[in-house]
């Protein structure tokens, strides 16, 4: 099973780069064959570029809801994005979106979509550490990540 | 009307905000567009390696990294008094070719098109590139994302590593570009070319031959003179990587031709107490406030500027549809916000005819990419066109080359009062004494705003993924009346 896990966020901006963590954890960590692990600041289209050809994705966001708790984690799937595709954003489409698109034009996209998003605080100052709630999160998305590659 | 005071540390959780205030007879007396803003960049730099900054500052933004990577780039050239060998700027030129056309393509497709395609105030669920595809066809969307990833393919090779490129340097670029690597670039611009035409008459039968839309576009709504400001080669055609900045007021006539090192000369920043974001003005005219016309110091960037204030396209295809969108226009300089959208493709079909151009030229292949520096850093200045117009970077070191200080005027930043503009004028239209504000009729005035592509680069990366934005109408008491959130529910 060709296995990916994108961490995705931006890295010098805080709170933002909390998938880039975690990916980078994960390297270090393990070695398995038919595992990719990359770290990505693509949106919407590119995305899908990166995420044809494998069976399973996994995703690791930074997220902000309202009345949210800094460092919680949530396991969504990709049908949990659908409340969300309604953005008429200024640029660039969704990942809901871009994975729809994918689907609608025959793109190889994975069974498997889990999304592991991160509660945050701060994605609007420049810095590369994370705020200290967020960075005691990281753990332990590194070892729900490791689940999810171990449960197959 | 009750005059209300827009608090600025007020935090705009991760969207933008149109605040519309409606005075006693049910009109719009102001409209205000409020960006939240990224904090500490300068702070962030000082003290790193100037020529690390090509390699930091297109992590500002995930959608336009390889304009700032060019701008950053040829600041880093000025600050340590090097001129590239001219295959490194052909080179430079080739990979930001490739990158106009990856992203005018995306916007156009997935962003302007389906206003048009699906109508305005078409239902938002629609609204939006599946939608599109719906109503155009698989194929049209396959031959989207097929030339979208050949230009980005492009920019991958050139500039070392998706999205963020590493290839610039002081003096030149990291590689040269193989026969290999050439001959597959040269495929890919052919079909980039037909695919400019393509949608070009994609343009012309969906949306000029609609007299519905054609009226849009024609109209009073999405209509303001302004001031424009370009980047123009030694033959005042349009050109993205390198030349001089031009000027033309509101009927067309150049105002000043300038060299990027000289911005500060010719623009200086406005503030205002309700938004972080600046506002760019020409200090010959001076700022007059959020008005536009000939005695406003305000200017616009991005496609219909550049196509105004050039005197042409430096290629034929390109050329052709430029003269005749001016035809269909009345002339120029044009002042149809919605012809941004004509202008982008136009461009699209610019870039790729010089893409494919440099691929052909006989020295693209040279080995000779890099000078070095030898002289002691101090200060420079790095201009380019963004796809969303004039970028300004602006780095002074000390003697060993560490930032000391750090400008940038960014592309949508040099657009802010002309969008400030263009939406109270949409809403002000749309919006009349009493009139029920639907949301068909917010979307057209958020219409005036993304004809802008506006890079709002905050929050590009966390759930739900773009920077959405929210519009909301007070009545004279302050009252909330109405709001649109187009991005959760």
């Amino acid at each position: 099973m060709r296995t990916l896990v994108l961490g995705l966020g931006n890295p010098i901006l805080s709170d933002d780069s909390v998938g880039f963590r975690v990916v980078q954890e994960l390297r270090a960590r393990l070695d398995k064959p038919d595992l990719t692990l990359v770290e990505s600041s693509a949106s919407g289209l590119s995305l899908l570029d990166l995420i044809t050809g494998y069976d399973k994705l996994v995703i690791i966001d930074a997220i902000k809801t309202e009345g949210g708790e800094a460092g919680k984690i949530y396991r969504l799937g990709a049908e949990n994005l659908g409340a969300i595709r309604h953005s008429a954003s200024p640029h660039d489409i969704n990942l809901a979106t871009a994975l729809e698109l994918g689907r609608k034009l025959g793109v190889a996209l994975p069974r498997q979509i889990i999304i592991l998003a991160i509660e945050v605080i701060d994605v609007t100052t420049f810095s590369e550490k994370c705020t200290p709630e967020v960075e005691r999160a990281i753990p332990l998305a590194v070892s729900m990540v490791a689940e999810e590659l171990d449960s197959g | 009307m009750k005059r209300i005071v827009i608090d600025p540390f007020t935090r705009l959780e991760g969207h933008g905000r149109i605040d519309i205030f409606l005075d006693d007879a049910g009109d719009v007396a102001n409209a205000y567009l409020r960006i939240p803003e990224l904090r500490g960049f300068e702070k962030f730099c000082e003290g790193r390696p100037v020529e690390e900054l090509p390699r930091i500052t297109p992590r500002i933004c995930g959608v336009c990294p390889s304009a700032h990577h060019m701008a950053s780039t040829k600041a880093v050239d000025a600050v340590f008094h090097v001129d590239p060998p001219p295959v490194a700027k052909k080179v430079r030129e080739l990979y930001y070719c490739a990158h106009m056309c990856h992203s005018h393509i995306a916007h156009f497709y997935a962003l302007a098109a389906p206003d048009f395609v699906l109508g305005p105030t078409s239902d938002p669920a629609q609204r939006n590139i599946l939608g599109l595809i719906a109503k155009v066809g698989v194929d049209i969307g396959l031959e989207v994302i097929k030339n979208r990833a050949n230009a980005q393919h492009i920019q991958e090779v050139i500039g070392g590593k998706a999205t963020h490129s590493v290839c610039g340097l002081p003096g030149g670029v990291s590689k040269a570009i193989t026969e290999e690597e050439r001959a597959d670039f040269e495929d890919k611009a052919k079909t980039m070319v037909e695919f400019g035409k393509f949608s070009l008459k994609l343009f012309s039968d969906v949306v000029l031959s609609n007299k519905e839309y054609a009226d849009l576009i024609l109209g009073d709504i999405y209509y303001m003179t302004s001031y424009y400001m370009g980047m123009v080669d030694a033959n005042n055609k349009v050109n993205f990587y390198d030349g001089d900045i031009r000027v033309v007021d509101p009927e067309g006539k150049e105002v000043v031709k300038f060299k990027p090192a000289d911005y500060l000369d010719i623009i200086a920043e406005h503030t205002e107490p309700w938004t972080y974001l600046k506002f760019p003005f020409l200090k010959k005219i001076g700022w007059k406030g959020l008005v536009d016309g000939m005695d406003s110091g305000v200017y616009r960037v991005a496609p219909l500027a550049r196509l105004n204030v050039a005197d042409g396209m430096a290629t034929p295809l390109a050329q052709a549809e430029y003269e005749k969108m001016y035809s269909t226009l009345g002339g120029k300089p044009a002042h149809h916000t919605l012809a941004n959208h004509w202008a982008r493709l136009i461009e699209l079909q610019y870039a790729a005819e010089r893409l494919l151009e440099l691929c052909q030229d006989k020295e693209i292949t040279d080995p000779n990419v890099r000078t070095l520096p030898t002289a002691t850093p101090t200060e420079g200045v790095g201009v380019v066109e963004a796809p969303r117009g004039t970028l300004f970077h602006h780095y002074q070191t000390d003697a060993n080359g560490m930032v000391e200080k750090v400008n940038l005027i960014v592309a949508t930043g040099n657009n802010n009062a002309a969008m400030c503009i263009s939406i109270k004028k949409a809403a002000q239209g749309l919006i009349k004494a009493g009139k029920v504000v639907t949301e068909g009729i917010l979307n057209m005035i958020e219409m005036a705003y993304r004809a802008y592509d506006p890079c709002m680069a905050c929050a590009t990366h966390s759930l739900p993924g773009q920077m959405p934005l929210e519009v909301v109408i007070y009545d004279k008491e302050g009252k909330e009346l109405d709001r649109l959130s187009q991005y959760i529910t």
